[in-house]
């Protein structure tokens, strides 16, 4: 038993294979106690995350700003910082994305479209740096400040959506006047499935980073910084200039995620551009291990998890917020069973 | 203003204060045994849906209370079996505790949204209420606020004033000085996980049946995290605890005062302001806390990084 675990394969597979079956068992578990027929239960999400051209189009369109928000996760990690702020920076690009499309609304694609895509970047990279600079400076745990910062950047977007960039046609709604198709994500057909650019954008960035990280002198620096702080700053590496650094890309790359919800998803500025995206990329960045690669087909089955919540809501009244239950469950069968095994090989 | 009127923010300031105030009281304790809990936001999340429930369903708030504080503890035993048992990292299991937290808050409290309940009685007219003076002032303030006060004496006297304060103050300490005692480190950190989640599942509590009288999806809004901060500003002092956490009650208070004053700023900007001062107040006094002697040293690994 034990020389068959200490396989290369079976070591690698260990902890993703026992923390799944982990988690089917405690969601079994869950949805027993709560009177749901589990099998049932987990045919229909299959059914509905990926069972007909909708509802995998649904599923992509759910996927693209995981993925982004797990990079803007997994990346500060690749340094040792722990970022939940993925939620406020999505938020913060949105906002300063949407003052291009007020200030030049009826410009050709090509000027409002990366104009507005910059602005995103900026403003996601703005809100990630501050944190950065917080605990580069004054050492202040990056963990407390990003997760305060969501809420503060929400009630920004509030504020600019209730108040000056209300559009009055909208009567009530609190929302910005609609997007021209010049401020969007272009979008992309292949057969029946159908989604835009981001998408491509997204894993495209996730196998360049990947590649930087893992192959790149800048990556061995990173991982450097988070082992030992004290020989990277004798090889001559900042902690400050790269937590602040690494901290504003990872706050650009959320700033695209909110872009393509306010874009393409929303087509407006509204308070509910993110169905808690920025905590999802977190959960995903995590269970990959802050591996980029592993983070595409992650987000994939997030998204797929999100868009059969919707589903079973409508056939099976089971309420939306278990797709919450269920992530939170899936986590910790994961760093259970990761953080278990690590104890246990050391022993060995 | 006058003092009528001074009473009267301070009183409000008191009210929002208490969820937090219970909250940093709770994870005072837990940090104390040298366990960090970043899932106060999950446990207060599920002592709100109990404590609401059940004040709902039974007409008593104090069960309702009692509740709700058992359900924080519940959920928090999930932190001590992956951190303590399973030697997961204590910031990603914190987190988990969240999500977990906020999760079946969420999917438990979906009936809940919309009722009402009448929580406790007013104490303006008891005794309390005709004291000269202040009297009218004391009696604004609820069944809730005097017990976080009380729960302020104890955890005081309790940690520098009972043998088993000082064996809870040492856990956080140093492991080792402990295990020369002849005491388990892992048992009183168990105990300090446990009594923080009861604490924080109070704070829940007094949130819902307390002050809102409802029960909205997500509705601590951060306040689990604000007082995980907050007890750094503290310097793990219960003593300090309340004009700590009174700052927070104040910059609430402060907004809803300027709103109805009509004062010419969005609410939705004015609603930033409990965060942001507690944000500010937690910059200028973070590197003092670090360099001095007053964080529990068995901490100092975990704010600092993840390995």
């Amino acid at each position: 038993m034990k020389s068959f675990l200490a396989l290369p394969w079976v070591d690698r597979a260990f902890v993703p294979v026992a923390g799944t079956l982990v988690f089917l068992l405690l969601a079994a578990v869950f949805f027993q106690l709560n009177g749901y027929a589990p099998l049932q239960i987990f045919s229909q999400m299959v059914q509905g995350a990926f069972g007909n051209a909708f509802s995998t189009n649904t599923t992509l369109s759910k996927t693209i700003p995981i993925l982004f928000c797990a990079m803007a996760t997994a990346l500060p990690a690749r340094m040792g910082l722990v970022s939940v702020g993925a939620e406020g920076q999505l938020y913060f690009g949105a906002l300063t994305g949407t003052a291009v499309v007020l200030a030049i609304t009826a410009a050709p694609f090509w000027e409002l479209f990366p104009a507005a895509l910059l602005l995103a970047l900026l403003g996601g990279a703005l809100w990630g740096a501050i944190p950065g600079v917080l605990r580069a400076a004054l050492g202040v745990n990056e963990t407390i400040v990003t997760i305060l910062m969501n809420y503060i950047a929400i009630k920004i977007v509030e504020y600019a959506v209730y108040g000056p960039w209300k559009d009055a046609a909208n009567l009530g709604w609190p929302a910005t006047i609609a997007f021209p198709d010049a401020a969007k994500f272009p979008s992309l057909h292949l057969g029946a499935l159908s989604s835009n650019w981001a998408l491509v954008l997204a894993v495209l960035l996730a196998i360049v980073l990947h590649v930087l990280v893992e192959k790149s002198r800048w990556g061995t620096g990173l991982s450097l910084l988070r082992s030992n702080p004290r020989v990277a700053r004798m090889a001559g590496l900042s902690y400050t200039r790269h937590a602040i650094a690494v901290m504003a890309l990872a706050g650009s790359l959320a700033g695209l995620a909110g872009w393509v919800q306010a874009a393409n998803v929303q087509t407006h500025l509204q308070p509910d551009i993110s169905s808690g995206y920025g905590y999802i990329g977190f959960l995903v960045a995590w269970l990959a291990g802050q591996n980029f690669l592993r983070i595409i087909p992650l987000a994939l089955i997030m998204g797929g998890l999100l868009s059969s919540g919707d589903a079973l809501q409508l056939f099976a009244q089971l309420p939306f917020s278990n797709t919450l239950v269920m992530q939170a469950l899936l986590f910790i069968s994961v760093l259970g069973v990761g953080a278990w095994r690590a104890k246990h090989r050391s022993v060995a | 203003m006058n003092i009528a009127a001074w009473f009267g923010l301070l009183s409000i300031a008191l009210l929002m204060a208490t969820p937090v105030l219970l909250a940093m009281l709770g994870e005072m304790l837990t940090q104390r045994t040298g366990i960090v809990n970043l899932g106060v936001e999950g446990q207060m999340l599920v002592g709100a849906a109990a404590g609401f429930a059940v004040t709902y369903a039974s007409g008593s708030p104090w069960l309702g209370m009692l509740v709700g504080a058992l359900a924080g503890m519940a959920l928090s035993s999930v932190h001590a079996l992956l951190c303590l048992g399973l030697g997961v990292n204590q910031i990603a299991s914190g987190l988990a505790i969240f999500f977990l937290g906020n999760g079946l808050s969420a999917f438990y409290g979906a009936p809940l949204v919309g009722q009402q309940i009448s929580g406790f009685h007013s104490l303006a007219h008891g005794w309390l209420g005709h004291l000269p003076i202040v009297g009218s002032f004391l009696g604004q303030l609820t069944s809730t606020v005097y017990l976080a006060l009380i729960l302020v004496l104890l955890c005081g006297l309790f940690l520098y004033r009972t043998q088993w304060g000082l064996v809870w103050r040492a856990t956080g300490e140093s492991a080792d000085a402990l295990r020369m005692l002849g005491k388990k480190p892992v048992a009183l950190r168990i105990a300090g996980i446990l009594t923080g989640g009861l604490f924080t599942g109070l704070a829940g509590a007094a949130l819902s049946v307390d002050y809102t009288r409802t029960w909205v999806e997500q509705m601590t809004a951060g306040r689990g995290l604000l007082a995980v901060g907050l007890v750094i500003v503290a310097r793990w002092n219960p003593w300090l605890a309340l004009p700590v956490a009174l700052i927070y009650g104040l910059s609430e208070a402060l907004a809803l005062r300027l709103q109805s004053m009509g004062a010419d700023i969005s609410p939705y900007l004015l609603g930033t302001l409990p965060y942001l001062v507690p944000l500010v107040v937690l910059l200028l006094s973070y590197r003092a806390s670090q360099r001095g002697t007053s964080m529990p040293q068995e901490l100092v690994g975990v704010f600092r990084g993840m390995a």
